[in-house]
């Protein structure tokens, strides 16, 4: 139901404009960083040193001024690496949560308004598709393909079509049985324009919706795939890679596994709040 | 039974034997395909052109379902429905796309039946541009006009109209593309008595001056009175009386007609009116 | 501060102001009152707020539109002092609506039994056979036909009328203290409209539910209210017995009303729509009124 108008005050935490603001704040740091990582990240995120392996963060004992999350154990600044990290993060998110819901959600358009052949056979591929645990087939993909960003990307997009084409398929449904696109019909609109100019607008926040969490989704799988070094090279500084290298040193340089786990989670937190803020900022009836 | 007092003019539409059934889910068996439920029993009726012909009849009786046959949304399973000589009933929909713009609808359901991401104007002008009859603000602001909105209402969604404002969008749309035939689907009971009068008014003077041809689907029987030439009262998908409106007000010939009639609450006190309670068969 | 006097109404709506966020008004200082077993009609033209006033009793007024002023009174209670979830709990106990646009109410993709038994095993925490068992007899009383065929349907499979008595049957099997009724025949057919009527009769009867009755149709005003409120461009204009309003209508408006409304009787005229003297009398009316709430409220 709509929400309750009363005179009584809110809870900052159930108004929408925080959900779309907080994550947006924290998906703008971590483009920034990426942006602009040459020019604020303190150090040089493959510069080694051994004199300066293992260093804890500075509110810490022991901690070196300008190594403001330590380093790791072959003495790399962490917070550089993290800030270089999220190029790759949000680079490949971006990149591969487009492909993928741009593929997936043309699907599910198609087969949710035709029906008929043209459904039968995309939920049928649908559901084939879906028989495969998707990490391993990911795995699996990336080994056929050989590592790079190229094949991660690739994984994302054929591993998750499905969900966009699922839920679009069944929102298109929806949206197909109302009257307006009937009387869409009765105006003289073709099948294609009905879906484009008719449907579409009407599916959209669920598909913007999807987008942020498919980009959280990615931000994950890459992290996967370089925590089992199937993504680029290893040197590179990517957050998989980093909580796979703090894992080993947990004991010791806890620091080491958790800053990079927070990056991820925070930014997969993000999108997937931001997906739904933006999805009820796009719905005319409660903008 | 209905003797012709008037020259009547040639049919719009003549429908013969026309029928529809859809699946009824709820007995459907564990396997094979579900029983069917007859919603159309074989209508026969013309509808003659630049006349107002009212449809009415019980709650679920098939008048919309008959209506959506006409304006060719919905197929009929078997039977001739004649728009103009031409049997329309088994066009595909390219075929049918050089008649679309003769043949409108203004829908039961206001709100559904307008998409809730345009706005009010782009709502009416994209099926005049579509149509090559103009098609920009201005022309949708004169097709609002007609219905009583003024020009402010041509930025709204239809989430910020009330239920009158909605559905005289829905009769601006039709009357905008000038059809030759429009299906108006119970349109006036939303609207207060002077609204209703100035859209009905709009109405009859089309199909007087314009030659508009109206199928008029009300529950209102004053209105359909006052409005209509002829009428035709279905029950249960089978047409049980029909003829000009006098005829049939003045000398119903089914029971239907006569409780329908009977039904009408009148706008005075009078308790006497819930006594009699004629139970449709 | 609850007020006992001798009794308490079932709905009090007192001084409600509501308004566009740029500061239009669209209720004007309403105040209106039902009983118990009270049906009041509330009528008006076309956009006049009469779905607002039911809005804004149930608390679902649209995102952007605001209660500027006014208190409303459920039972006694007063809603505008609750948490907006204990207000939200309270009117889905206590409250019913019917909505104006049945097929945007009804959820397209699910099966119409469950829409109907849902929120009697959750709201009212009904077992499961107890809600099938009602909403098969409020169906039946509703005159559906076949029950058990309407509720493995799915809404666009029913015609308007069928989806309109169903969810007159969801809101009166919980047997509510008050239910608001927009336009709840304006898609049956006479027949089915009298029987619902009738239902409302007995039920307003039996368990003492207080009807908020929204409608043009001034022949069902006439039947059945026992109230009128008639209402103009968000103002009360007037507010009378039904039998007043009708033997000795005070407002030139409401004469108006009265004398537009259509009969089948051929010696009357057809299609009389209020005079534009009188709308611009009464638009003239409304902005001097606005202003003098402007100039109240500055000070
Ligand atoms: N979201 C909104 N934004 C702006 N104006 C709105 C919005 N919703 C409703 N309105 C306006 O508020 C006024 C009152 O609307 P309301 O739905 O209460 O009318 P109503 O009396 O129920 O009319 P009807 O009999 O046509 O249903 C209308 O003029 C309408 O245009
Ligand atoms: N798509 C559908 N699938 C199954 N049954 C349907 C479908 N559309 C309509 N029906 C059934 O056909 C019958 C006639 O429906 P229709 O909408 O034509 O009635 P109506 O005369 O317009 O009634 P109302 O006055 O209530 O709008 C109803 O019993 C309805 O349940
Ligand atoms: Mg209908
Ligand atoms: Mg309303």
């Amino acid at each position: 139901m709509a929400d309750v108008t009363t005179n009584s005050p809110r809870l900052i935490l159930t108004d929408t404009n925080f959900r779309l603001w907080l994550p947006l704040l924290w998906i703008g740091v971590i483009a920034a960083a990426a942006l602009l990582a040459p020019l604020i990240a303190p150090h040089d995120p493959l510069a080694q040193d051994l004199m300066l392996e293992r260093l804890p963060p500075f509110f810490m004992d022991g901690s070196e001024p300008g190594y403001w999350l330590g380093t790791d154990s072959l003495g790399r600044d962490v917070l550089s690496r993290i800030i270089y990290g999220a190029r790759i993060a949000l680079f490949v998110s971006l990149i591969a949560a487009t492909t993928t819901g741009i593929f997936g959600s043309a699907l599910g358009l198609i087969a949710g308004f035709y029906g008929g052949w043209a459904d039968r056979v995309i939920s049928r591929l649908v559901d084939i598709w879906m028989a495969f645990p998707p990490v391993l087939f990911a795995v699996l993909l990336v080994a056929v393909m050989g590592t790079g960003l190229g094949s991660v990307i690739a994984a994302i997009a054929l591993i998750d079509w499905t969900r966009f084409a699922r839920v679009i398929r069944a929102e298109t449904m929806v949206q197909a049985r109302m009257d307006y696109v009937d009387s869409a019909r009765i105006g003289g609109a073709r099948r294609a324009a009905t879906l484009v100019s008719e449907i579409l607008p009407n599916v959209m926040p669920s598909i913007i919706a999807l987008l942020m969490l498919e980009m959280g989704i990615a931000v994950i799988v890459e992290a996967i795939l370089s925590f089992v070094n199937l993504s680029i090279s290893s040197d590179d500084p990517t957050w998989g890679s980093m909580i796979a290298e703090g894992r080993g040193a947990i004991h010791f340089a806890w620091w080491v596994l958790l800053f990079p786990l927070i990056a991820l989670f925070m930014t997969v937190l993000s999108f997937s709040t931001l997906g739904e803020g933006l999805k009820q900022r796009f719905d005319p009836v409660l903008k | 039974m209905n003797q012709m007092t008037q020259p009547t003019p040639p049919a719009l539409f003549s429908i013969r034997d026309l029928r529809l059934s859809f699946a009824d889910r709820a007995h459907k068996p564990l396997f094979g395909p579900a029983p069917r439920v007859e919603v159309l029993k074989g209508l026969s009726l013309e509808i003659p052109e630049g006349r107002i012909t009212g449809i009415v009849g019980e709650s679920g009786s098939g008048k919309s379902t008959f209506g959506r046959i006409l304006v060719r949304l919905l197929a009929p399973e078997s039977g001739q429905v004649l728009f103009d000589g031409k049997d329309i009933g088994a066009l595909g929909e390219a075929a049918l796309r050089p008649l679309r713009r003769d043949l409108q609808m203004i829908f039961q359901d206001p709100m559904s039946s307008l998409n809730p991401r345009h706005k009010v104007w782009r709502i009416i002008a994209q099926p005049m541009k579509r149509y090559g009859r103009g098609g920009d603000r201005t022309d949708a602001i004169t097709a609002l006009e007609k219905v009583g909105l003024s020009a402010h209402f041509a930025d709204r969604y239809p989430h910020e109209l009330s239920g009158g404002q909605r559905q005289r969008v829905g009769i601006a749309r039709a009357i905008a593309l000038e059809p030759r035939f429009i299906l108006a689907d119970e349109i006036v009971s939303g609207l207060d008595v002077s609204s209703q009068a100035q859209v009905l008014t709009l109405l009859a003077d089309l199909a007087r001056d314009m030659g508009l041809t109206l199928a008029f689907i009300s529950h209102d029987l004053s209105v359909i009175r006052h409005l209509c030439d002829t009428v035709v009262v279905l029950h249960h998908g089978v047409i049980v009386d029909q003829g000009p409106v006098e005829d049939v007000f003045e000398h119903p010939q089914s029971e239907i007609t006569k409780s329908l009639l009977s039904a009408i609450p009148h706008p005075e006190m009078d308790e006497t009116w819930w006594d009699d309670m004629p139970e449709p068969a | 501060m609850t007020s006992t006097t001798a009794h308490t109404h079932t709905l009090d709506i007192i001084n409600l102001n509501i308004a566009l966020p740029r500061g239009q008004r669209l209720l004007r200082n309403v105040s209106l009152q039902l009983e118990p077993g009270e049906v009041r009609a509330l009528v008006g033209e076309s956009g006049a707020g009469k779905s607002m006033i039911g809005k804004a009793v149930l608390g679902i007024l649209p995102h952007k539109i605001k209660m500027t002023e006014g208190e409303i009174l459920l039972e006694g209670a007063h809603l505008n002092a609750m948490t907006p979830a204990t207000r939200r709990r309270t009117v889905a106990k206590m409250s019913a609506l019917i909505p104006q646009d049945p097929l945007t109410a009804l959820n397209p993709v699910r099966k119409i039994g469950p829409q109907i038994t849902d929120p009697l095993i959750r709201i009212h925490g009904w077992s499961h056979q107890r809600a099938l068992a009602r909403a098969r007899e409020l169906l039946d009383r509703v005159h559906i036909r076949a029950p058990d065929r309407v509720m493995h349907s799915y809404p666009h499979e029913l015609s308007g009328g069928m989806r309109q008595r169903i969810l007159i049957a969801a809101a009166f099997a919980p047997s509510p203290r008050l239910i608001v009724a927009d336009e709840p025949t304006t898609a049956l057919d006479v027949t089915v409209q009298k029987q619902i009527l009738r239902l409302i009769r007995e039920l307003q009867r039996e368990t003492g539910t207080a009807v908020l009755f929204v409608t043009h149709d001034m022949g069902v005003v006439a039947k059945i209210s026992q109230k009128v409120t008639v209402l103009f461009a968000g103002r009360v204009i007037e507010d009378a017995a039904t039998h007043t309003v009708f033997e000795n209508p005070a407002h030139p408006y409401t004469q108006a009303l009265i004398a537009a409304t259509p009969t089948p009787n051929v010696s009357a005229r057809p299609f009389q729509p209020v005079p534009s003297a009188l709308i611009a009398e009464l638009h003239r009316d409304t902005v001097a009124a606005d202003a003098l709430f402007a100039q109240r409220g500055r000070r």
